[in-house]
């Protein structure tokens, strides 16, 4: 039951959050965006008309049954795909407008399976390969890597001379997400974060999310952990066949139910719980710490 | 993701209801009969042939455009290969370069071979799935076994390698998407920098095909694969008259190619 590992904190290590002093969250909006798949015989629809407007320092989950399309949008989010019709708007910001590129860059992708693309011979070296591609100066790269690594829970004066595929895969997933954070995004776009990780590592992964979360920072998290969506994210984009079915706050009416059982979802555990005490699952707890205090 | 190698084209035609090993011997023979015969008119049959081949596949014309397309500058070095180096008297001269009638007959005829050659040969990958093919080779390549070559495992090597290169491309994809989200730039930069960009990509790509060929190979021990066993199929290939006619056919335009 991972709802009931939220709100327990992990072990935190070093709470610094490596956002630059002063920078909030990025705004998204997504503007009526569609993509779809070259292939030999027919173009594969992905994304149809998509259009939702998270603010700046949101939290949104994104959920729908697997092909649904939710890495596709995280691509074309980040920019690694054009959308054929409509816009991707960073910061009120669309591709027509000066910046756009710099602000594309302060959006942060951590691919499924992260751990695969880690490829430099020391801990260091692969967190440091962003940061350098921004062309900071050395001193900051080194900070910027020192703090990715802190958040992480890797020290680096244990863990920046490894190398990465001497540790374990709890630790390899969250070396490839400080090369994420080293480079201070504004926006964290995460797929599947918490696919194949031990308990422990999932815990360690909900306490940086949370606090990059309390940093500002604008989190859109792609994941069939309806639990862990539950306890992170404040709102709900559910996807089905690349078109929107629900998006904005969470809901769990008959309709909302329905809509649930429809998109091979259900409610988060701390929401039928609710249910079953015959209190109103609209304001069910997030978290064990939030539900031991509702209930004594 | 666009793989040129070994594709096919899933369809019902005659051809690709053949059986592997009457398509392979059929386009082997014709090949070696290509380069046997030295004259336009023996050229002329068999470039007759291909293209009946061709039509009777049903394959679209943009998917042999696309098989064949890598092999399009080949052709034009041939060419002008055959025009600049070819012996005969000179009509033209620039240089080193010496144009005579001769050369130009020799480069149009060397390319037209090759032309003839990349369709009669993606025929036959195009109606072909590859394991069929490989399993058509194995079979054919038997005798070899009482020399002691594992042609078994040779064609199950070549069938996993076939099978992986889509798998492989997908990969490379993700990893060149994941790196370009770090700032990565492929494109950019002089050929040293750009090698230096690959790293970042062919590691990952290494350790990642590495640790799958670990788990396959496990994967096939525990479902009781062993090496020289011999194994039976579950689709044995049946030769049937259809077959018998695609030989009989095959010859019939070999030997007509040989004597026009």
């Amino acid at each position: 039951m991972s709802g009931l590992e939220a709100g327990v904190g992990a072990e935190s290590d070093t709470p610094r959050v490596p956002g630059a002093p002063g920078s909030a969250g990025m705004r998204l909006a997504c503007e009526g965006a569609s993509f779809s798949y070259e292939e030999a015989r027919a173009p594969i629809p992905a994304l149809c008309d998509v259009s939702f407007d998270l603010r700046a320092g949101g939290s949104l989950a994104l959920m729908g049954a697997s092909g649904s399309g939710k890495s596709t949008l995280l691509q074309v989010i980040r920019g690694l795909d054009a959308p054929e019709t409509g816009a991707v708007l960073l910061d009120c910001a669309g591709p027509a407008d000066a910046g756009y590129a710099a602000l594309q860059r302060e959006v942060g992708l951590v691919f499924q399976a992260p751990e695969l693309q880690l490829f430099a011979s020391t801990a260091r070296e692969d967190v440091a390969f962003g940061p350098r591609r921004l062309g900071w100066p050395e001193a900051q790269v080194t900070s910027a890597v020192d703090t990715a690594l802190d958040m992480v829970g890797l020290p680096p004066a244990h863990f920046a001379e490894r190398h990465p595929y001497a540790l374990s895969g709890g630790e390899q997933r969250r070396l490839a997400l400080a090369g994420v954070l080293a480079m201070r995004p504004r926006l964290l776009l995460l797929d599947e974060p918490f696919v194949s990780l031990d308990p422990g590592t999932r815990r360690q992964l909900v306490g940086i999310l949370e606090r990059l979360k309390a940093a500002g920072v604008t989190l859109l998290l792609a994941t069939h952990d309806v639990d862990l969506a539950w306890t992170l994210c404040d709102e709900l984009l559910v996807l089905g066949e690349g078109r929107i079915v629900a998006a904005g706050s969470w809901d769990f009416s008959t309709a909302g139910g329905r809509l649930f059982a429809a998109n091979r979802l259900r409610e988060p555990f701390f929401v039928e719980l609710w249910r079953r005490l015959g209190r109103d699952p609209q304001r069910a707890p997030r978290s064990a710490a939030e539900a031991a205090e509702a209930l004594s | 993701m666009k793989a040129t190698i070994a594709q096919y084209y899933a369809g019902d035609s005659l051809l690709h209801r053949c059986d592997p090993r009457a398509k392979f011997v059929a386009v082997s023979a014709l090949a070696v009969a290509l380069f046997v015969r030295d004259s336009f008119a023996g050229l002329a049959v068999y470039a007759a042939a291909a293209v009946l081949a061709y039509v009777l596949s049903g394959v679209p014309l943009a998917w042999f455009w696309r098989a064949f397309r890598p092999l399009l500058w080949l052709v034009a070095l041939t060419f002008v290969a055959q025009v600049v180096f070819a012996p005969g008297e000179p009509f033209f001269s620039f240089g080193f370069v010496h144009l005579s009638w001769r050369g130009l007959e020799l480069a149009a005829f060397l390319s037209l071979r090759l032309v003839v050659l990349v369709l009669v040969g993606s025929v036959l990958t195009l109606t072909t799935p590859s394991i069929a093919l490989t399993d058509g080779l194995a079979w054919l390549g038997r005798p070899l076994r009482r020399l002691r070559v594992p042609t078994d495992e040779l064609a199950l090597m070549v069938t996993i390698a076939l099978r992986f290169i889509p798998t492989l491309l997908m990969e490379l994809d993700t990893i060149m998407r994941a790196q370009r989200a770090r700032g990565a730039d492929f494109r950019r930069g002089g050929l040293r920098e750009r090698t230096r960009s690959l790293v970042p990509v062919l590691v990952p790509l290494f350790v990642l095909s590495f640790r799958r060929a670990d788990e396959l190979a496990l994967a096939m021990e525990a479902r009781c694969y062993r090496p020289g066993a011999v194994r039976t199929r579950l689709h044995p290939l049946r030769a049937r008259w259809s077959d018998a006619a695609l030989l009989v056919a095959a010859a019939a335009v070999i030997a007509a190619g040989l004597l026009v």
